[in-house]
């Protein structure tokens, strides 16, 4: 079945094994022998209907063993584990001075859980995504890599249960134009909320310095204004500061090191 | 016993048994804690240092005092030990070059602790930097110690340091071969492949029109700590895509040159003879 809730799930014993689907994400459950089993596979390799029905012969299992026996499991979407570049589609130029909102989509994580302490078994990306390097040859930060439209309005798109919506304020406080294909978006510090049985994460800030400079970015824990009775159902991966100050739209490779034998 | 111990020398000498029992221990310990204490809340490298640094500077402690409770002074000790230092510098001129080339490899840092560096031909990891040496562990873990000395001497390649790394692969294709195609492709693999970094973007360089192929240079990034998967994956997967596609990878190989350019050797095959083996002949035209 398709995951468009989000919470607790029973298991069925035995043999069977319950089905799940998120994006990409072929997932198959099962409770046997007290033992929580996990499989899983990504679109392609595993959409034949036969495939669907039952666990493909060459699905890798990975068991665990609770403390607690017991048949419940907990889903719940949550933000990668890495920071993301956010690939805009259309380049996009804000001119000095402007604020203006746009909203990107990221795919979630599927975290699997149990017990009463939600003891995380483990984290399964929706949709698999390929890995960057935000920074220079000689420092930066490992990051995801997505390509999103970074569109102005969210009206008319289709909803996916496996996409988070994301609003980002960005603020020019420069001379010049800020030009940017590309930034970096630190997702560890969102919260996750559910809106109109959609997820959305809080609203994020950034004020571009310019180029030399660190830009100012501040999660600000609650969405845009107008969106009421969002429920709160992940915390961020990394809540210690609400906002930092750090590179965010360009990092500049010296094309010697890149193109040199 | 009473004629060859004085009731003094036992003093003394429980005293001084009891300063090295309570002492050893306790400088290995602090030595341990300090080295637990920097390895987790830096690195490896300075949790070494900081376990050196202690257990020496205990050492030393410990010796001056056991000499100042045998009476010993240090002054004349210091005095004579300019006259022996001349005569030890000449005598141990490799160890104390060796120890000499310890501090500036511990000032410079070109390596530490956990690192993969290349020395002449030997690739390992590095396990400790002491006073005289080095000691690496190779990957068919064997033990390799290299002198202080030689490591300042000749060129050490840090395979580690900075976080990510380029794997330059050679890729041979047929001269039939259309190269734009080819390069959409080896864009593809790279973007498939898990270890591969999006960016720095891949890069495909046109190196050389050569013997029997067209030499192509493709060069992708990754995580350092991932560079081996991407060299092990990337071949493979330009493999397996190349005979998917039907690209050739040409072998080296050689075209006989029958007088006309790019014409073949024409080859004639003649009616079977009485023993029944057939026979063919070349053909100038």
């Amino acid at each position: 079945m398709n995951i468009d809730k989000w919470g607790e799930f029973t298991l069925s014993s035995g043999e069977k094994a319950d089905f799940f689907r998120l994006g990409d994400l072929r997932l198959w459950l099962k409770y046997k022998d007290e033992e929580i089993w996990i499989g899983h596979q990504y679109a392609g390799h595993a959409d034949s209907k036969e495939a669907l029905d039952s666990p493909p012969e060459d699905l890798e299992w990975a068991r665990w063993a609770p403390k607690e026996p017991g048949n419940t499991i907990k889903l719940m979407p949550v933000f990668p584990d890495l920071p993301l570049v956010v690939n805009s589609e259309y380049p996009l130029r804000v001119n000095p001075g402007a604020s203006i909102q746009i909203f990107t989509r990221i795919p979630v994580w599927l975290r699997i859980s149990i017990g009463k302490n939600d003891t995380v078994l483990t984290e399964l990306p929706s949709i698999k995504l390929s890995r960057t390097w935000f920074g220079t040859p000689i420092e930066g930060e490992l990051c995801f890599w997505a390509i999103t439209k970074a569109r102005r309005s969210l009206s008319n798109v289709e909803r996916k249960p496996h996409m988070v919506s994301c609003p980002i304020q960005i603020t020019n406080k420069t001379e010049e134009d800020l030009n940017f294909d590309k930034f970096c978006f630190r997702v560890e510090r969102l919260k996750l909320f559910v809106y109109n049985e959609e997820l959305w994460s809080d609203e994020t800030r950034i004020v571009y310095q310019g180029e030399e400079q660190y830009s100012d970015i501040n999660m600000s824990g609650r969405l845009p204004k107008g969106m009421e009775n969002a429920k709160l159902i992940s915390p961020p991966r990394k809540p210690e500061h609400r906002s930092l100050a750090t590179r965010t739209f360009k990092m500049i490779f010296d094309e010697s090191f890149l193109f040199g034998k | 016993m009473e004629t060859y111990f004085s009731e003094e020398f036992l003093q003394l000498s429980f005293k001084i048994a009891l300063i090295l029992i309570i002492t050893i221990p306790v400088l290995f310990l602090l030595r341990g804690w300090a080295r637990n204490f920097f390895t987790k809340k830096y690195a490896p490298h300075y949790g070494m240092l900081a376990g050196k640094l202690v257990f020496y500077t205990g050492l030393i402690i410990l010796v001056v005092t056991i000499m100042g409770q045998l009476g010993i002074s240090l002054a004349p000790l210091l005095g004579a030990a300019g006259i022996v230092g001349i005569a030890l510098g000449f005598a141990s001129q490799t160890s104390v070059s060796n120890i000499i080339s310890g501090l500036f490899l511990i000032a410079e840092q070109p390596f530490k602790v956990d690192d993969i560096i290349t020395v002449n031909n030997t690739t390992g990891v590095v396990i400790s930097i002491d006073v005289l040496s080095a000691k690496l562990r190779t990957f068919d873990n064997q033990f390799v110690r290299i002198p202080n000395e030689t490591l300042i001497k000749t060129e050490v390649r840090n395979l580690t340091r900075f976080p990510i790394r380029r794997f330059n692969a050679k890729v041979s294709v047929a001269y039939k071969e259309d190269i734009s195609k080819v390069k959409e492709i080896l864009m593809d693999v790279a973007d498939k492949n898990e270890f591969a970094l999006s960016e720095p973007k891949p890069i495909i360089l046109f190196d050389a029109f050569g013997a029997s192929s067209i030499d192509l240079l493709f060069l992708v990034w990754a995580p350092v700590s991932e560079f081996l998967q991407l060299r092990n994956t990337i071949q493979e997967d330009i493999k397996a895509r190349f005979d998917e596609e039907g690209i050739e990878i040409p072998f080296p190989h050689v075209s006989l040159y029958s007088g006309s350019a790019s014409k073949a050797i024409p080859i004639e095959i003649s009616d079977t003879d009485s023993s029944g083996s057939g026979k063919f002949k070349g053909r100038n035209k």
